[in-house]
């Protein structure tokens, strides 16, 4: 088991703190770390791939420490957002060294497995200056996966990716997490990290505004009512019913044969709208949570960092 | 601290400095001095002994430090600088190993260019068999240590040329020849002292007896090496976007 | 805010935030003289945090010491140090050498490494503006290198003579010092700013400029040495054999040779050309013998390396590549 540790974690260039007294546990699975840019995500990445000191605070990766300690290597795999990497080499060549300097058993069986799982077969011979953006990004990853480590961590992955390429790395990752690795990514972009992770770790301006699972945090966000569209047979009377109860905030018809409503108390809602439209003689069609999007989650707590 | 030669990285090295017909470039010194000598021979058979003026002024104080400087920050702060270092860095590879193999690697490049072009310019020169071999010799054991200097250096700074430039333009081309205790602190002068005990010549102006070159070059070789592992133990990335 | 994403099929685009610009607008003359000046600051570090000051200043500072000594003795009553255009030679090759070896990057590579040049050209500037903005720059931030001390020499003098006739002499003598000067300027310039032009990589630049010089200026020293060393043996005969009375030597005018070896460097075709247009000659520290008739083939070389420079130069930025 697999763990990387953050306590009380600060880091600061000058006058200028880039992490601010972060703690947090990251397990198997995957993670995604989440935050608009200038947040502080590459910063923790990079500390935690041992590429930066703390200046306040300790981080441990498997109890020990990845700072100066290039044995950590062995079974942590970086993906770096930078787009560099010896152009002159071949996809398979690049990878291949990658193995020889890991010190591998049998680094040809292993440049092979790591160069089918990002599916970079095809162009495997062809130099890294050819490459497209997407591409590089792939090999960088095949790379960071020939030592088979049990964490890999990746800074903006699907940079440059087209929708084909993002899935099947997103596929990849998924799979590696399931088998028991810790796979932490940072990403900008909302969709990514909704479709990818349910467990996420939300930075902004180098504080971590919210970790856990997304639905779970916007739960805990009580403040702000939840919204659900509701298609009955009989929207009137059920809109009429609704408002009687102390759990509803709002009712709203929307024009196009559906009610939305909102509501303070996500459990007491959920749990009596049913039992309330049979009472009433109203056949629910259909019940959706309208804000469960990680767009939401994302908005409301950047909204609320500034006030 | 067990460090060893990696060949893994020494040929990926290798290929980085010289590919894209940087080879070519880098002959472009050796041949000049080659044709310089013999234009001068063509014009001045022997009688006049220009040859440690050739050989000296341009081959060893000119074309040894400046192709060292050039190929000694090349292999690794290169790489620092675009980022292409923290693949190499991203694996279990003791940071001694990959600071020694890619000064040997720089090493090995500087002598090819200027210390064996020395040589062949030193043969064609009339009269000084012995004068070419002793700056031969001189000029390998300058590869050594200035290529380790200007590794060492490339680690500690993003400006490592311009740096290594002003230490050979200001502190070697004007400083040590005119402030006699400056010639302790001079990668050139080493290299003369071993060159001036091979062959001694009073136009090398070489100032330091072979002990102290000996003794002080291998303190700065080995000094810079450690250094430059040292840093590289501690390499973190500047301040990126978060 | 999240409420509204939720139900509306039917889209509305609130015009917030696009608002055009129908104002005037600057031209290209504009533009290339902003990018000139912006230029010609980065020339000096400005513009950039404090280290990238650090050589410019040292270097004015030193290229300053013989103006300023120059005057602390003068004030002693010596007559002037250094002349007007010759200065300090030795100095003002090393230190310009370093001058432009490390700003001519800083000028164009960086340009060229942060692949900005496709959003210069999207302005309504034409290719060959770019690099006659950077050479202007340049020009006139090496005319300041070597000038402003010719001048500080100038007033440290006149500050030191007495009478209008005095001053009037050292006035007809600075002109000359500072068209040699502005000659060094668009040279150093051309040749700097076209290597470095030729990689994205400061580095690789600097070392690219100051090989460059440092190679050809050791190339034309050794030449001249090795011609000279025939004079000078000669003359070192003619003096033993001539015995106690006077020295029958007259030094042949320099051989073909040697004029020839004076061609290989910029630094000396400098000196060649002055000596042949009238400028002192042969001063303490002086690299080149007296070409005289000769000098006409230094200052047409002179055109010609200018020449090749700034073609290159321009042919470089011919198309917005992107490096």
């Amino acid at each position: 088991m697999s763990v990387i540790e953050l306590a009380n974690v600060s880091r600061w260039y000058g006058n200028v703190v880039a992490v601010n007294d972060i703690t947090m546990s990251i397990g198997p699975g995957v993670t995604g770390l989440l935050g608009p840019n200038g947040a502080g995500k590459s910063t923790i990445l990079h500390m935690i791939a041992g590429f930066l000191g703390t200046s306040k605070g300790a981080l441990t990766v498997n109890g020990g420490p990845s700072w100066e300690n290039p044995e950590i290597y062995r079974t942590l795999g970086l993906v770096p957002e930078r787009d560099s990497v010896y152009a002159f080499l071949t996809g398979e060549q690049f990878v291949r060294s990658t193995a020889r300097l890991h010190k591998l058993a049998d680094p040809d069986a292993a440049t092979r497995r790591a160069i089918e799982m990002t599916d970079m077969a095809d162009a495997k011979d062809r130099r890294i200056s050819t490459y497209s953006k997407g591409m590089r990004q792939r090999i960088k990853v095949a790379a960071a996966l020939v030592h088979d480590p049990e964490i890999l961590l990746l800074d903006e992955p699907f940079n440059g990716m087209d929708p084909r390429q993002r899935l099947h790395m997103m596929d990849l990752l998924a799979k590696l997490g399931a088998e028991g690795r810790v796979i932490l990514f940072s990403s900008h972009i909302l969709e990514e990290v909704e479709r990818l992770s349910g467990r996420i770790q939300v930075m902004v301006a180098g504080r971590l505004a919210a970790s856990g699972d997304f639905r779970a945090i916007r739960r805990l966000m009580t403040s702000r009512p939840h919204v659900f569209n509701v298609r009955s047979s009989d929207d009137r009377r059920l809109a009429a019913v609704l408002v009687g109860r102390p759990y509803t905030n709002a009712v709203e018809f929307t024009g196009r044969g559906s009610l939305q409503v909102r509501t303070s108390d996500f459990g007491a809602f959920c749990a009596q709208i049913a039992p309330l439209s049979r009472d009433n003689g109203i056949a629910l069609r259909e019940l959706l949570p309208t804000d469960e999007s990680l767009e939401s989650v994302f908005g409301y707590l950047i909204a609320n960092q500034g006030s | 601290m067990s460090a060893y030669f990696n060949p893994v990285i020494a040929s990926i090295t290798v290929r980085a400095t010289l590919g894209r017909r940087r080879a070519f470039l880098f002959a472009i010194p050796a041949a000049v001095l080659i044709a310089l000598t013999l234009a001068v021979r063509a014009t001045h058979p022997a009688g006049t002994s220009w040859a440690a003026q050739v050989l000296g002024d341009f081959g060893f104080s000119v074309l040894l430090p400046l192709l060292a400087l050039i190929v000694g920050t090349g292999v690794l702060g290169a790489e620092i600088d675009d980022g292409s270092a923290i693949h190499l860095l991203a694996t279990p590879v003791r940071r001694g190993s990959i600071v020694l193999t890619k000064f040997v690697v720089a090493a090995a490049l500087t002598m090819a260019f200027a210390a064996v072009p020395e040589l062949i310019a030193g043969l064609l020169a009339p009269g000084s068999g012995k004068l070419a071999v002793a700056l031969f010799v001189g000029a390998l054991v300058g590869s050594v240590i200035y290529t380790a200097a200007f590794v060492m250096t490339s680690v500690l700074t993003t400006r490592a040329i311009a740096v290594g430039l002003l230490y050979v333009l200001v502190w070697e081309g004007l400083l040590s020849n005119t402030v006699g205790g400056a010639r302790i602190l001079s990668i050139a002068h080493y290299s003369l002292g071993v060159a001036n005990a091979i062959y001694p010549d009073q136009d090398l102006r070489a100032g330091l007896s072979l002990t102290t070159s000996v003794i002080l070059g291998a303190v700065v070789t080995v000094g810079a090496l450690i250094l430059a592992t040292r840093r590289l133990s501690a390499f973190a990335i500047k301040g990126e976007p978060a | 805010m999240p409420a509204d994403t939720t139900t509306t099929r039917t889209g509305v685009i609130h015009d917030l935030g696009y608002r055009r610009y129908d104002g005037p607008r600057l031209g290209r003359a504009q533009i290339t003289r902003a990018l000139a000046w912006h230029s010609f600051r980065s020339a000096f570090g400005f513009g950039r945090g404090p280290k990238a000051k650090i050589v410019p200043a040292i270097a004015f500072i030193a290229l300053c010491l013989p103006a300023v000594i120059n005057a602390f003795s003068m004030s002693q009553g010596n007559p002037r140090l250094v002349g007007y255009d010759t200065y300090q030679p030795a100095l003002r090759d090393l230190v310009m050498t370093i001058f432009v070896a490390v700003q001519a990057p800083e000028l164009v590579s960086r340009d060229l490494r942060s692949r900005v040049l496709p959003l210069y050209f999207a302005r309504p500037i034409k290719t060959g503006d770019y690099p006659a903005a950077k050479y202007v720059a340049f020009t006139a931030a090496c005319a300041v290198m070597i000038e402003v001390p010719v001048l500080l020499l100038y007033l440290g003098t006149i500050v030191n003579v007495h009478g209008g006739a005095a001053v009037w002499t050292q006035t007809k003598e600075l002109f000359p010092g500072l068209l040699v000067g502005l000659m060094w300027s668009v040279v150093l310039a051309a040749i700097s700013l076209f290597l470095a032009s030729l990689t994205g990589r400061r580095g690789f630049a600097t070392g690219a400029v100051a090989i460059f010089f440092l190679a050809t200026y050791t190339l034309a020293e050794i030449l001249l040495q090795v011609e000279n060393r025939a004079v000078r043996q000669q003359a070192a005969q003619a003096i033993q054999n001539s015995g106690p009375g006077p020295v029958h030597f007259v030094p042949p005018p320099p051989a073909l040779a040697e004029k020839v070896s004076g061609l290989f460097s910029p630094f000396t075709l400098f000196d060649g050309v002055r000596m042949w247009i009238g400028g002192s000659g042969t001063a303490v520290g002086d690299n080149v013998m007296n070409p005289g008739g000769f000098g006409a083939v230094y200052a047409l070389v002179l055109i010609v390396l200018l020449a090749a420079s700034l073609a290159g130069l321009f042919t470089r930025y011919r198309k917005a590549r992107l490096s």
